[in-house]
C-alpha cells in the first residue's frame, strides 16, 4: 500500500509545481504591467530615496527580467514575501499572526457544511422527485445565488441589531478578558454568525453535487446486489451507495475551496474577523503592495494543497481512479 | 416530416437559420421550466427598472441632498445615505454598472471559453490534452483573489474589471462546450463535410457551432451571474469604480452604516440576489437542472 501513496503524493506533487509556477509568475507579471516603476510600487506612495535603492537592490530591478523573476521566485517559495510598507514587519510573519483566525473560522464553516450538505443531499437524493426534494432543490438554488457578504450583513441586521442576541463582529468580547472556559464560549459565541454565512454557499453546492452523485449510485448494481442480499436500508444508502458518491463531495469540496477562501475575505471584512481577509483589506486600502501580493500567494498555495490533498483522498477512496 | 416541427435538423436538408434551430432547439428537448419563467421575470423586472431608471425616480444617483440618512418614506422609497443620495436611484443607476461589467465580462468569457473549448473538443489528442490541463489549472486558482491582486495592481476602473473578470471565467463554458463537442464530432454530418472538402474553421463555424448554441446560451446565463456576483466581490473590497457605483460599492458602503440604516444594505442586496438568482434560473430552467454541471 505506501508504494502506491507515495507513488500517489509524487504525482500530485508535480501537478502542484506548475500551479504555484503560475501563482508567482501571474504575482511577477502583474507587479512588472503595472504603471509605472515597480520599486515605486513595492515601495508604497511616498518612499524615500534610500528605501527605493533598497528594493531596488533587494529584488535586483536593475538586472535583467529573467534573473529578478528567479530572485522573486526563490524568495516566494521559500515564504519571504517582503516588508509590508505598512507595519514594517516581514509580510511572512503578518500573515502567520492572522492565519489561525482564518483556520477557526474557515475550518468550523467547512465542517458545518460539509456534515449538513451530505445529510441534506443524501436526504434529498433518497426521495428525488418528492416535495422534500424539490424544496432542497430550489433552497440550494438561492443559496449558491445570494453573495455570502450580504448574507452576513443581513444576519447582522436581523440577530444582532434587532434581536440583539448575538455580537456584531469581531473575535471576543471586547471589554472583557475571559480566561480558559469562558475564553472558549466567548469566541464560539462570536463565531455563529460568520460560520453560518460562509457556511451558505459551500452546502448548497455539497448538497447540490451530492444529490447528483447519489441518485447516479442508487441506480447502480451493486445497489440491486445489496438489496438482494438483505442488507439493511441505511447500509446500503452509507456503506454501498455514499461511499462511491463521497468522490464527488470531496471533488466538489476541493474543487470550492478557492471560492470558499475568496467568500471568508468577504464575510471576516463584514464581521470585523481578525484573519487573512481583513489583511486583505487592509492592504488593498493602505496600497500595501508586499502585503497583498503575499497574502495571495500564501493563500493560493493553501488552495492548492488542499485541492491536491482532495485528489489524494479521492483516489484512496475509490480504487478505480488509481491506474 | 415534411412541415412538421421540426426536432432534430437533417444533415441534409434544406438549413433553417440559427433562429430556427435555437428555437427547435429548445422547444424539443430544453423547455423552459417554470422556474426558468420565473428566472425570466426576475432578470426582465431588474432590466426594466435600471434601463428605464428615470422613469422610476427623478433624483440623480450622485446628488448630493439635504436629508441624510433618511428611513425609507415617501419623498425617497428606498431612504437616503449618509450624503443625502437617494438609494432608490443609486439602486437602479447601479444596476446600469452591475450589469454592464457582467454582460461585458460574460461575452468575453464565453467568447473565450467556446473557442477553446471547440478547439479541445474537435482535434483532441495532445492539443485537447494540453488546452484541458490549462483549464484545470485555471479552476484551481482562486479566481477572486486572483482578480483582487491583478485589479489592484493594475487600477481599478471599469475596463480593468470586465477584462480580469472574463479573462478568468472561461473554464466553465470551455468545459461543457469540450464535452459537447466530443460528441458531435461523430456524427455523419460532420464527416460529410469534411469529405466534401471543408476547412476545419469552416466545419467548426458552420456545423457545430449551431449544434452547440443552446448549451452557449446556458453558460451565457450562467456567466453573466457569476460575473455579477465576481463585480459585487471586487467592488465590495474598495476596488470598485466610485465614479460608477455599482451594487457591491452600495454595499460597502452601507457596511459603514449597518448598525443605524438597514435600507442601504438591505435594497441594493436584494436587486443584486434578484438578478443573480434570476440568471440562475433561467439557465437551469433551459438546461433542465443541469446548471451545476454547466457552472464548473
Amino acid at each position: 500500500m505506501l508504494p502506491v501513496i507515495v507513488k500517489l503524493l509524487l504525482r500530485r506533487a508535480l501537478l502542484a509545481v506548475p500551479l504555484v509556477l503560475a501563482v508567482v509568475t501571474i504575482t511577477f507579471f502583474f507587479i512588472r504591467l503595472a504603471p509605472g516603476d515597480p520599486a515605486a510600487i513595492m515601495a508604497g506612495d511616498a518612499p524615500t530615496p534610500e528605501f527605493l535603492a533598497q528594493i531596488r537592490s533587494e529584488y535586483g530591478f536593475d538586472r535583467p527580467v529573467w534573473a529578478q523573476f528567479l530572485t522573486f521566485l526563490g524568495k516566494a517559495v521559500t515564504g519571504d514575501f517582503g516588508t509590508s510598507l505598512y507595519t514594517k514587519q516581514p509580510v511572512f510573519s503578518v500573515i502567520l499572526e492572522r492565519f489561525p483566525a482564518t483556520v477557526l473560522m474557515t475550518g468550523t464553516a467547512m465542517i458545518v457544511a460539509s456534515l449538513i450538505g451530505i445529510l441534506v443531499g443524501v436526504a434529498s437524493a433518497k426521495r428525488a422527485g418528492s416535495r422534500l426534494d424539490t424544496l432542497i432543490s430550489a433552497a440550494s438554488l438561492v443559496g449558491y445565488s445570494v453573495p455570502g457578504f450580504w448574507v452576513g450583513q443581513l444576519l447582522i441586521l436581523l440577530f444582532a441589531v434587532s434581536l440583539n442576541w448575538l455580537p456584531v463582529g469581531g473575535m471576543e468580547a471586547a471589554r472583557a478578558s475571559y480566561r480558559g472556559w469562558r475564553h472558549i464560549q466567548d469566541v464560539a459565541w462570536h463565531m455563529v454568525l460568520p460560520v453560518a454565512t460562509l457556511s451558505v454557499f459551500l452546502l448548497t453546492m455539497i448538497a447540490r453535487f451530492t444529490r447528483a452523485a447519489m441518485i447516479d449510485a442508487l441506480d447502480q448494481d451493486y445497489v440491486l446486489v445489496a438489496e438482494a442480499k438483505g442488507a439493511s436500508r441505511a447500509r446500503i444508502l452509507w456503506h454501498h451507495a455514499f461511499r462511491n458518491a463521497s468522490v464527488t463531495t470531496i471533488t466538489v469540496i476541493g474543487l470550492e475551496f478557492g471560492a470558499v477562501l475568496a467568500g471568508a475575505v468577504v464575510v471576516e471584512i463584514v464581521f470585523s474577523w481578525p484573519g487573512l481577509g481583513r489583511l486583505f483589506y487592509d492592504a488593498i486600502y493602505r496600497r500595501d503592495f508586499p502585503l497583498l501580493t503575499g497574502a495571495f500567494m500564501f493563500s493560493s498555495f493553501i488552495v492548492i494543497a488542499v485541492n491536491m490533498a482532495s485528489d489524494v483522498a479521492c483516489t484512496l477512496l475509490d480504487p478505480r481512479i488509481r491506474r | 416530416m415534411k412541415d412538421g416541427i421540426i426536432v432534430k435538423p437533417a444533415p441534409f436538408a434544406g438549413r433553417p437559420g440559427w433562429g430556427m434551430r435555437l428555437f427547435s432547439g429548445l422547444a424539443a428537448s430544453r423547455r423552459l421550466s417554470a422556474s426558468g419563467v420565473l428566472g425570466v421575470a426576475f432578470v426582465v423586472i431588474v432590466g426594466a427598472g435600471t434601463l428605464f431608471a428615470p422613469l422610476f425616480t427623478p433624483f440623480d444617483p450622485l446628488a448630493l441632498g439635504a436629508d441624510t440618512l433618511q428611513a425609507p418614506g415617501w419623498a425617497h422609497p428606498f431612504g437616503t445615505d449618509d450624503l443625502g443620495r437617494d438609494v432608490l436611484a443609486r439602486v437602479l443607476y447601479g444596476g446600469r454598472v452591475s450589469l454592464s461589467v457582467g454582460l461585458f465580462s460574460a461575452v468575453l468569457s464565453v467568447v473565450l471559453g467556446m473557442t477553446i473549448g471547440m478547439v479541445a473538443g474537435f482535434f483532441g489528442g495532445a492539443l485537447d490534452e494540453a488546452l484541458m490541463r490549462i483549464t484545470e489549472a485555471f479552476q484551481i486558482l482562486p479566481k477572486l483573489l486572483v482578480a483582487v491582486v491583478v485589479v489592484s495592481l493594475i487600477g481599478s476602473g471599469l475596463t480593468n474589471e470586465i477584462l480580469v473578470i472574463g479573462l478568468l471565467s472561461w473554464p466553465a463554458t470551455a468545459r461543457v462546450i469540450r464535452g459537447r463537442v466530443q460528441v458531435i464530432r461523430h456524427e455523419e454530418f460532420i464527416a460529410a463535410a469534411e469529405m466534401s472538402g471543408a476547412s476545419w474553421v469552416r466545419v467548426l463555424a458552420r456545423h457545430v457551432t449551431p449544434n452547440v448554441l443552446s448549451f452557449l446560451l446556458v453558460s451565457a446565463a450562467l456567466q453573466v451571474a457569476s460575473a455579477i456576483m465576481a463585480e459585487s466581490f471586487l467592488s465590495f473590497l474598495g476596488l470598485g469604480d466610485p465614479a460608477h457605483p455599482s451594487w457591491g460599492l452600495l454595499l460597502q458602503q452601507g457596511q459603514l452604516f449597518l448598525q443605524q440604516a438597514w435600507w442601504l444594505t438591505t435594497f441594493p442586496g436584494i436587486a443584486l440576489a434578484m438578478t443573480i438568482l434570476g440568471l440562475n434560473l433561467m439557465g437551469d430552467g433551459v438546461a433542465g437542472g443541469r446548471a451545476g454541471a454547466a457552472r464548473r
